[in-house]
């Protein structure tokens, strides 16, 4: 907050005094003879493109009115990314009523915007009246910060969910057993215990791993066949593949790559993104494995022809213990942390995860992992 | 050169602006309104009902400022057809709103029946073709872009085939009985909504091909029936040429 104050207080700064510069090379050469009028507007012009190339470098949406409420001086709505046609309509739209609402009382007036995107957007629209009747309106773009509030929130509320459900059914479940004399019931609760333990055992080993490779103690980097980690990743999820009547189909080039980084840890991505993509599908369905080898890059996809992601959950599903749909989530046994796994992992190794997905056609996650340059082939090694 | 009616001619960028401003507002609801049926977000669709009363009172608004505009200026060439065309836009874009509030409606009739993926995807690509194709129209008709302009009909049968594929996931859904005549009906309903805001777009931008060129799709069949009856219906005002690709 503090930040953003210093940088409004240099912009109006900056402003006001660009203004009173205006003014004065106007007063001073409206003076001599004709043909200088002629180059006014010229010479006027100059400083203020100038004004708006500083405004349009800062990430900030600037607009200045003169006494009359006519805009002066404006700065591209939202910085950074692309931003669509209808959403700078919006957020001039709503610049100017504040504006009008700000020089009808006198007083500084804030309000926050909401836009559905997509992207969704959240913006600050701050107008305050400068002196002598001119004024000013700030537009801050927070959507970055509204986001990672709604992350940190959510993340406590699902860890808590996580780890506090099997705890609870764990106790409930010992506490039934107790009094218990059917051994019949006995044996059918104590296998329910042990489900539940194994769960919250699965939770913690996948935090636990998590940790491990958000620290990157554990990383050992070296020279990593890349179809070696595909063949185990899919060797790993075989056996539920075939037992749900899903087929793992890998495309590889057709000589090994090899990339520079922690084997275990780059087995564990590719094999949560296997993991997720048999447990999405439905039977009969095909998850294919996919290494296409490009000039500085290695890329591996693991597509598959499942349920699909909803495009409002796309951009959260690499948050830990974010879950598309819960209750789906809890049959499938996952723990909610995989994707966080596949993400850590290949920012350890300076790569990066995209993820496409179409409901009811099914998700494609690419992993964009570096080669190391020259040594190519595994045999030059 | 001195601009003889500079006051009609700010007037006009206003009446101008305030149609954008109404479409950009509809743009933003469209999305809005997809998630609303797919999240099931009864919160959502009551913000987008009673949002609705307001792009109404600014489409009267505005409409009214077009009369107003059109007796007391009496504008003529290119600002005549800009006028009577933004009056027909805001029908078009105001009836677009009515049909996102039936959307909104229909999400809280089928509230709690569970959608299966293909059914879910295909109201997200719905979702997104329509606020495409009405966004394509709003560009169109700030720029006076007739190449846009024309261009939206064809991006339009896209969402014509979205819907007719829609049509068909409905009944492939309720044979597997995975979702109850009900909803299979309202679901219908929806995948015509959007199919009409696309429509709605498509007239924006014919529209803009008017404002433009003078121009009208319905020359087309104006002129083959001149051909087949002999006899010109026109009143002797030449057909201007079609600045658009003929489709």
């Amino acid at each position: 907050m503090l930040v953003g104050g210093i940088i409004i207080g240099l912009i109006v700064g900056l402003i006001v005094s660009r203004i009173i510069f205006l003014r004065k090379s106007t007063t001073s050469n409206t003076q001599p003879i004709v043909p200088i009028v002629e180059t006014l507007p010229s010479e006027a012009e100059a400083p203020v493109a100038e004004l708006n190339s500083v405004l349009n470098a800062i990430p900030l949406g600037v607009v200045v009115t003169d006494e009359q409420g006519n805009i002066v001086l404006g700065s591209h709505v939202v910085a950074g990314v692309e931003i669509l046609r209808h959403i700078d309509v919006l957020v001039n739209e709503a610049a100017e009523r504040i504006i009008k609402k700000s020089r009808e009382l006198g007083s500084t007036v804030r309000e926050t915007l909401e836009l559905f995107g997509p992207p969704p957007r959240t913006l600050v629209i701050e107008a305050r009246p400068l002196e002598g009747l001119k004024s000013i309106a700030i537009i801050e773009d927070i959507s970055e910060r509204t986001r990672i509030d709604a992350v940190r929130t959510d993340f406590v509320a699902n860890i808590s969910h996580e780890l506090k459900t099997p705890v609870g059914a764990l106790s409930i479940l010992a506490d039934t057993i107790r009094d218990e004399d059917d051994l019949k019931v006995i044996h059918r609760l104590s296998s329910k215990m042990v489900k539940e333990a194994n769960r919250m055992a699965k939770t913690i080993d996948d935090l636990l791993e998590l940790s491990r490779i958000e620290l990157d103690v554990s990383a050992v980097l070296e020279p990593v066949s890349i179809f070696s980690v595909i063949a185990e990743s899919i060797d790993r999820m075989a056996y539920f593949a075939a037992q749900a009547g899903i087929s793992i189909v890998s495309q590889l080039p057709e000589a090994d790559c090899v990339v520079k980084g922690d084997r275990l840890q780059l087995v564990s991505a590719v094999s949560n993104l296997v993991d997720n993509a048999v447990k999405y599908s439905e039977k009969g369905d095909k998850v294919t494995v996919r290494v296409s080898a490009l000039e500085a890059t290695l890329e591996v996809s693991v597509s598959d022809e499942g349920i699909g992601i909803p495009q409002s959950d796309i951009g959260r599903i690499f948050e830990r213990f974010y879950r598309v749909d819960r209750a789906r989530s809890r049959g499938t046994g996952g723990t909610g942390l995989g994707l966080s796994i596949v993400r850590h992992v290949v920012n350890n190794h300076g790569g990066s995860v995209n993820v496409t997905s179409q409901e009811g056609e099914g998700s494609t996650f690419v992993l964009t992992l570096l080669r190391p340059s020259g040594n190519n082939a595994v045999n030059k090694i | 050169m001195e601009e003889l009616r500079k006051g009609f001619h700010h007037e006009l960028d206003e009446v101008r602006l305030s149609l954008a401003r109404l479409a950009a507002t509809v743009i933003e609801a469209i999305p809005r309104a997809t998630n609303v049926l797919l999240a099931g977000d009864l919160e959502g669709a009551e913000y987008l009902i009673l949002a609705d009363d307001e792009i109404d009172s600014r489409s009267i608004a505005l409409e009214d400022r077009c009369y107003q505009l059109l007796a007391l200026q009496a504008p003529v060439a290119g600002d005549l057809r800009q006028l009577i065309s933004i009056l027909k836009m805001v029908g078009e874009i105001e009836r677009s709103a009515d049909l996102l509030v039936n959307i909104a409606k229909a999400a809280r009739r089928i509230y709690g029946h569970a959608l299966d993926p293909k059914l879910r995807g295909i109201i997200a690509k719905m979702g997104e073709q329509a606020q495409q194709l009405f966004t394509s129209a709003l560009q169109s008709f700030e720029e006076n872009d007739v190449a846009i302009a024309g261009a939206i009909d064809d991006m339009d049968s896209y969402l014509d085939s979205l819907q007719r594929q829609f049509v068909q996931a409905i009944f492939e859904s309720h044979a597997a009985g995975s979702i109850d005549l009900q909803v299979a009906i309202q679901l219908a309903v929806v995948a015509r909504f959007y199919e009409r805001i696309g429509d709605h777009a498509v007239n924006i931008g014919e529209r803009v091909l008017f404002i433009v060129s003078g121009w009208r799709p319905e020359h087309r069949g104006a002129a083959r029936h001149t051909a087949k009856m002999g006899q010109d219906d026109t009143y002797g005002i030449p057909i201007p040429k079609s600045t658009a690709t003929e489709g």
